[in-house]
């Protein structure tokens, strides 16, 4: 006798992360859903999308084992139900409290310890039950009927349901028989599985679904709440729910109910569930992790192909250049086609604020509308993933410091609801991020006085407007009276500084006095790679990003007596100052007879940078440093060449910055008290020597 | 979770036990299939099996059925476990469950 054993590895690990990462998305689009239905309360169609949207997030955290979450999330969703049903009105209370149940559910999510069991949980339950009038219920563990979620009133009715889930199904991580418990909560339910499509057993694919279903439920609940429990799978399925022959509508049975869930089931998807994939055929889920990976392997065959490419103006072989050639157009496709997956609309990051916005407006005692277009501006994932905290801050300090009261508003002649606006657009290579709002606008003289205070500038320094609101992106720089609990510590505005700057971006504020203030964030549209301009000074390469790029024109030592040896070339009657990477960089050997002067845009306007050779343009995939040269401010990254060298990437922004500070301090040190003694902000129209 | 097949001169003891779905349908078909091939009855042992999703109530299902297509015994051994039986009629397959007599 012969035996064997196999030792059997679930995947319940996968769809328990496959539905976090769902269940996170149905919340951020619940939250947005709850605060519009703050602004527009009789609105059925928001009560709508919120009961199902709480629905979704029960059923399928039932079927994936989150079984208190299903359970917390239960009693919520009666509460939306009563409000469904005209038993219940929207009130201040209510939608706290489902913000509040909010933040309960994503710690329940992230299974912290404690979260199901917390005090929180159990005071946000009290309170709805409080709201509702109704006991707990718990969906898994209760045989009786549904009546409190899906009762519309009157005797039971029968229906007959058709179910045929698609064949993956199950793959999927659904259940049929968590769906098949879930009826039995509104009713008497009989099951009769179909087993015809069923192939034999060596054809059988044994993850997918083959079987179907017929059912017939008794139940009082109507067309619409039968249809819900089916609302996790609808879109892989056929599905049919129709009346029993002779089955009519009961005594007491609402009609009007009855009615609005046809209505309902007859909407757009829109309306319907908003959340929901438009078609699940044609958009997978893949985990940013696989995707990063992609766009790195990407990254490895840009650098390989430019190696071949070497090879190939090397070898002069016509045969070789062909292959190579082929090999650099699908490569430059590949690589598009890579950055646009990587592409996410801002939407989700913009949809976040709203909750900050009615939390803030709310224990500040303002009245703040958040307002936003240009949420579909897509740009790449890793810049929106950064984004998050710097747009908290501006958001927060704008709030605190830009927005008065409504009484406040009134006296200034201004509408007491204020407004902060969020807008994305793209702007070339750039996406423009901007945050606005209608207060107060930034006291300059208080800024250049606390900065005066602070030492960052002296008594008799020059500023522009744009130089002095530059200084409120100082580390612990901050004109509030008193620290609260919102901001004033002067630690939001620097991160924001710091966040933008290491994602090689910039930030424009423009103010006025009694109108408000807006921010923009330039931000590259994606980290990964860039189009560059690659040059030389002596052995070492350097890659300057093509977008920033204007033009190149040559040095001679001509021009060099012309200028008295100072760093300022004439570009067609425009003075402009120069920077040699030559002598920035410290690097050895004979300068050229003639040098090239790439001329790049910069906030400070154009600028120059000094360069022996340029060797051309060039796809430049972005390598990180590392840990230990992150200080090393004027270089966003390296990349490899064709040949196997190193190249730098310049930022040419940091790289102005740079040596305009070393520039100041010079100057400083020859005793000037002129200028800015700290902090970067640039001189203007300054000539480097 | 795991299935354990016992060849003998007489037949195929198949032992399900612990949780039977997605995750090791693949082995329970080939288990099945290798059984099948043997040409010897088939006696399945469920009583130590705590959960059966949809795809081993297929797997099963088509498995009787080729059995009795060739001639094949093909029987549960042992007592069908409450569990097993309640989620097999719940989920419309009280023919299944029937056709799985037990010895």
């Amino acid at each position: 006798m012969r035996g064997a054993r196999v030792t059997i590895a679930g995947n319940a690990d996968e769809f328990k992360q496959s539905f976090r990462e769902e269940a996170r998305e149905i919340l951020v689009d619940l939250e947005s859903a709850l605060l519009e239905l703050n602004e527009n309360r009789g609105d059925q169609e928001l009560v709508g999308r919120v009961f199902r949207a709480l629905h979704t997030i029960k059923g399928s955290g039932s079927m994936f084992g989150f079984e208190d979450l299903a359970t917390f999330t239960h009693n919520l969703e009666n509460a939306f139900d009563e409000v469904r049903n005209g038993r219940l009105q929207v009130g201040s209370e209510l939608i706290d409290l489902t913000l509040s149940a909010l933040d309960q559910i994503r710690a329940m999510l992230e299974e912290r310890e404690g979260a199901a069991e917390g005090e929180a949980c159990a005071e946000i339950l009290a309170k709805v039950r409080k709201l509702t009038g109704v006991a707990e219920h718990r969906p898994a563990a209760s045989k009786v009927p549904k009546t409190l979620a899906a009762s519309v009133g009157g005797r039971a009715r029968q229906w007959i349901i058709h179910f045929a889930p698609g064949p993956d199904l199950l793959l999927n991580g659904a259940n049929p028989l968590l769906l098949f418990a879930e009826l039995r909560e509104l009713g008497g339910l009989s099951v009769k599985a179909s087993m015809e499509m069923i192939p034999p057993l060596a054809e059988l694919d044994p993850e997918r679904c083959y079987v179907s279903w017929e059912m017939v439920l008794a139940t009082t609940a109507g067309r619409e709440a039968i249809r819900d429990v089916f609302i996790f799978v609808e879109d892989s399925c056929q599905l049919a729910i129709e009346p029993a022959s002779g089955s009519e509508v009961e005594d007491g049975q609402s009609r009007d109910a009855v009615a609005r869930g046809l209505e309902e089931s007859r909407a757009p998807s829109g309306g319907r569930r908003t959340y929901d994939k438009p078609d699940n055929a044609s958009s997978i889920r893949v985990p940013a992790a696989k995707l990063d990976q992609f766009v790195d392997l990407v990254g490895e065959l840009v650098t390989v192909q430019a190696r071949l490419a070497e090879l190939s103006t090397r070898r002069d072989d016509p045969e070789i250049a062909e292959v190579s050639e082929e090999i650099e157009r699908l490569t430059s496709a590949l690589r598009e086609n890579s950055m646009n997956i990587r592409m996410t609309p801002i939407r989700g990051t913009f949809e976040k604020f709203r909750r900050l916005v009615h939390d803030l407006a709310r224990d500040l005692g303002k009245d703040v509308e958040l307002t936003m277009d240009g949420a579909d501006t897509e740009l790449d994932k890793t810049v929106i993933d950064q984004l998050g905290d710097p747009l908290m801050h501006l958001i927060r300090n704008s709030m605190d410091h830009g927005i008065g009261s409504p009484e406040v508003r009134i006296a200034r002649g201004k509408r007491p609801t204020a407004t902060v606006h969020l807008s994305a657009r793209h702007s070339g290579a750039s996406v423009l991020i901007g945050v606005s709002d209608d207060g107060n606008g930034i006291d300059s003289e208080a800024v250049r006085e606390r900065a005066i205070e602070r030492g960052l500038i002296s008594v008799d320094a020059q500023l522009s407007e744009a130089e002095t609101f530059a200084l409120i992106f100082q580390p612990g720089f901050s004109t509030a009276k008193q620290v609260t609990d919102v901001s004033g510590r002067g630690v939001g505005m620097d991160v924001v500084r710091q966040r933008v700057e290491s994602l090689r971006g910039t930030i424009d504020v423009a103010s006025k006095p009694g109108s408000g203030t807006s921010v923009t964030l330039r931000l590259p549209l994606t980290l990964a790679i860039i189009d560059g301009l690659l040059v030389s000074v002596a052995d070492a390469c350097f890659v300057l990003p093509l977008a920033s790029t204007l033009e190149c024109i040559e040095l001679t030592s001509a021009d060099i007596e012309r200028a008295s040896g100072k760093h300022v070339a004439n570009v067609r009657g425009t003075i402009v100052p120069y920077i040699r990477l030559r002598e920035h960089f410290n690097v050895h050997g004979k300068r050229p007879e003639l040098e090239q002067i790439m001329v790049v845009e910069t906030g400070e306007g154009p600028f120059g940078f000094v360069v022996d050779q340029v060797l051309g343009d060039c796809q430049t995939v972005i390598k990180s440093l590392g840990r230990v040269y992150r200080h090393v401010q004027a270089v966003s990254g390296a990349t490899i060449l064709g040949d196997g060298r190193v190249a730098l990437i310049l930022d040419p922004e940091r790289l102005v910055q740079d040596a305009l500070r070393t520039q100041s301090q010079n100057q400083a040190a020859r005793a000037s008290p002129r200028g800015i003694r700290n902090g970067g902000v640039a001189v203007p129209n300054a000539t480097l020597h | 979770m795991g299935i354990s097949i016992k060849e003998s001169d007489v037949g195929n003891l198949l032992a399900l036990e612990g949780t039977i779905d997605i995750g090791c349908a693949a082995e329970l078909k080939a288990v099945l299939l290798r059984a099948l091939g043997s040409g010897g009855e088939i006696r399945v042992m469920l009583g130590e099996v705590a959960y059966m999703d949809v795809t081993a109530a297929q797997l099963l299902w088509a498995a009787e059925l080729q059995a009795r297509r060739s001639g094949v015994v093909f029987q549960i051994s042992g007592p069908l476990p409450e569990l097993v039986s309640t989620l097999l009629t719940e989920a419309g397959f009280p023919s299944l469950a029937a056709s799985l007599s037990v010895e």
